[in-house]
């Protein structure tokens, strides 16, 4: 883990990843407007059937879970219960070694990164390789996904062509049809002959014992129907009750994500291959997490982020995620929903970091599908961190004294109006603030640094009060 | 009957604006409307309330809910202040004893050009040369109070001025209070960014109705060393409302 600072200079000096990244997230938000304008006629009520679905599941989450079991398991799919992300990982290792498989294929799954299941599994002795285009190419390059949804997003077509060139011996390209071809016939070369596929799940039906995948490239087809087996990482959360409701969520996910109307293949997965049929895995598994997300649920405000899609939305209009990158957080999932996500999934005092990479702007709530209330989140967790909040998520241990005291002061002066008018009539409210900041913030020397500070030349009280028709009191 | 008001000056108003500060009571002035600027009013304690420390921020809350008791329209000539003391300080006090008395503070907070467009119902004589300026909306006024629409309609209501938007005039300036010194870095990124944009209009002005957007951007754009200039927008409604040259 590279420093706060050190790792925000760099990212902020790498232009091209900045200019790669807003013309693309600008891409993603035009795209989103113009299919919300073309293609809906409700887009908020289907954002609150949304919500309510959501929390419907989540407040009756044991009862789903139970009862997806059963249906699943009616259906052939053999359920396994992980509470940890070690035991999730160990579960999939065990699978690989009953059936003596060195090698699995990969559809995308961010469940499978939270985990750290391929870092895993090559500790074993065994190889995890990504079939999705983005993370293909990031695997390639020894890099984490930038983003949840399109995780090489930071990269051009050029930067592609050159990883592709040194990591697969292909000729030099850049046309897009051109990587894809690349890309394709290095795939092919690994499927044949593939035993076990791994995906995640986008929303598993309780009352149906399913799950659906949804995805744009056919990479996650083949990862889920040409081995053997096919296991699938499931978050606790992503378990729904109907059918119905799962339809309402993949609606609003493709639009929010990348502004398409549909998804390009939808993949509903009912059970292993039954006798006549001629194709599809022998075996599947599901490998349904907890990873601390019964704490999350516990929680009278944090639940609401267990209403996420995984759609990056949020991402993709925050003023922040595109001038430093996903890879600045230091955390499988970047942007406002990572903010939120992350420090309760592994803990404050390993990212409480990235609750300063909001402005509190506001965009991502307002963009946000399922609702979830971001900025507020982000707000709470901020409380959290500086040892205020009453159920604070796990190793918010270490807070800052020295900007306790700071705002503790603020207060003090705020709450009392002969002081505060006297520091301010005296133009010594910066005075003030950088007297009380200093050694907790980098303050005035770097807000100098880019900015002209504002000339105080007036007394504002005396003013006032010479105005004719103002009631001074 | 004549209206009578609270005017809330906002810690950075009284800090470092007071010549915008001086021109909104003015403007509330000209439509004879009373106005009642409590000398002990603070801060409405948004820099607390982001930075997470919520126990501070109550107290801060309830000092201004006692001092402005009487009910009167709270006028703001900010966004973002505005927000805070009618929506987030709903949201700080939700489970709170004392949340019926917050709320009711609340009910009466509103963002001068809200106040000057939706009650006052102003009508403006545009005394200025032909002009064209470009806006920029502050996230909470645009998201929380609300008030972009009202602050826009009065620069529609000057003849001679050309309201020109921005392409992404709905992204952040990076200001964010607390959040430009934290991260000066990303902050100036942002202002950067928001200033490409402001270029890109070929227009000269920039009008706002935040004072801490236009302390950021304004100040970085003089840094720069552009010939472009943030004007508050009660600043400017005055000048062009009293034929003063920009």
């Amino acid at each position: 883990m590279k420093a706060h600072e050190e790792i925000v200079n760099i990212k902020l000096n790498d232009t091209q990843m900045r200019e790669n990244l807003s013309n693309a997230m600008h891409t993603l938000q035009k795209n989103r407007f113009k299919v919300i304008e073309d293609k809906f006629q409700d887009w908020q009520g289907l954002r609150n059937k949304a919500k309510q679905a959501k929390n419907n599941a989540l407040m009756s989450l044991e009862e789903r879970l139970v009862e997806f079991e059963k249906n699943a398991t009616k259906n052939g799919i053999k359920v396994h219960w992980a509470s940890s992300d070690e035991d999730a990982c160990e579960l999939i290792y065990e699978i690989m070694k009953e059936n003596n498989i060195s090698k699995i294929l990969k559809g995308k799954s961010m469940a499978s990164e939270e985990i750290g299941l391929n870092h895993y599994l090559e500790k074993k002795g065994l190889k995890a390789i990504e079939t999705d285009l983005g993370e293909v190419i990031i695997q390639l390059d020894g890099e984490v996904p930038v983003h949840i949804v399109v995780p090489a997003i930071h990269k051009n077509r050029y930067e592609i062509g050159k990883t592709f060139q040194e990591k697969l011996g292909a000729e030099l390209e850049s046309e897009p049809e051109k990587l894809n071809a690349i890309a394709r016939k290095y795939l092919r070369d690994e499927f044949e002959g593939l035993k076990l596929g791994l995906s995640g799940v986008n929303f598993a039906m309780s009352r149906e014992g399913a799950f659906w995948l949804i995805e744009n490239e056919g990479n996650g087809r083949m990862c889920t129907t040409a081995p053997d087996i096919h296991i699938a990482l499931c978050g606790i959360e992503k378990v729904m009750e109907s059918f119905e409701d799962a339809a309402t969520m993949v609606h609003l996910l493709t639009p929010s994500a990348t502004g398409q109307f549909i998804p390009t293949y939808n993949n509903i997965i009912t059970g292993p291959r039954k006798n006549g049929d001629l194709d599809g895995p022998k075996e599947v598994h599901i490998v349904l997490f907890d990873h601390h997300r019964s704490d999350m649920l516990a929680h009278k405000d944090y639940y609401e982020a267990l209403r996420c899609i995984r759609c990056g939305a949020c991402m993709n209009f925050c003023p922040v995620y595109d001038k430093i990158g996903g890879h600045s957080y230091q955390t499988i999932y970047p942007g406002p929903i990572g903010e939120v996500i992350s420090p309760n999934l592994f803990g404050m005092d390993k990212t409480g970091d990235i609750l300063n990479f909001c402005s509190l702007c506001g965009r991502c709530s307002e963009v946000c599908p399922v609702k979830i209330p971001l900025a507020d989140l982000i707000r709470k967790l901020r409380c959290d961190k500086v040892g205020q909040g009453e159920n604070p998520p796990f190793g918010a241990n270490e807070h800052n004294k020295m900007e306790a005291f700071a705002f503790s002061s603020f207060a003090n002066l705020a709450t009392n109006g002969n002081k505060w008018r006297f520091s301010l009539s005296k133009g010594h409210y910066f005075n003030w603030f950088v007297q009380n900041f200093k050694g907790s913030l980098p303050v005035i020397k770097k807000w100098s640094a880019f900015k002209e500070l504002p000339q105080i030349k007036k007394d504002l009280y005396k003013e006032v009060q010479n105005i004719e028709g103002v009631i001074y009191e | 009957m004549m209206k009578k008001v609270y005017f809330y000056a906002t810690c950075l108003g009284t800090a470092a604006m007071q010549e915008t500060i001086l021109n909104a009571i003015k403007l509330l002035r000209r439509e004879g409307v009373e106005v009642i600027f409590k000398k002990n009013q603070t801060c409405c304690s948004q820099p607390s309330f982001n930075s997470g420390y919520f126990k501070e921020s109550k107290r801060v809350a309830l000092y201004n809910v006692d001092l402005f008791e009487k009910d009167y329209p709270i006028v703001v000539p900010s966004g973002s202040c505005a927000g805070m003391m009618s929506h987030d300080y709903l949201e700080l006090f939700k489970e709170d004893s004392e949340f019926e008395r917050v709320k009711e503070f609340s009910s009466r907070v509103t963002e001068l050009s809200q106040y000057l467009d939706e009650v006052l119902k102003v009508e403006y004589e545009d005394k200025g040369e032909p002009l064209k300026v470009t806006w920029h909306s502050n996230c909470h006024a645009l998201r929380i109070q609300k008030s972009i629409e009202a602050s826009k309609n009065l620069i529609k209501k000057l003849k001679n001025v050309e309201l020109v938007n921005l392409e992404y005039e709905e992204e952040c300036c990076g200001f964010g209070g607390t959040f430009a010194v934290k991260e000066p870095e990303i902050s100036n990124a942002m202002a950067r960014a928001k200033i490409q944009d402001i270029q890109n209009t070929g227009v000269k002005y920039l009008i706002s109705g935040d004072g801490g957007c236009l302390l950021n951007i304004d100040g970085t754009m003089r840094k720069m060393g552009l010939d472009v200039r943030g004007l508050h927008l009660y600043d400017f409604l005055l000048k062009r409302l009293e034929g003063v040259r920009l």
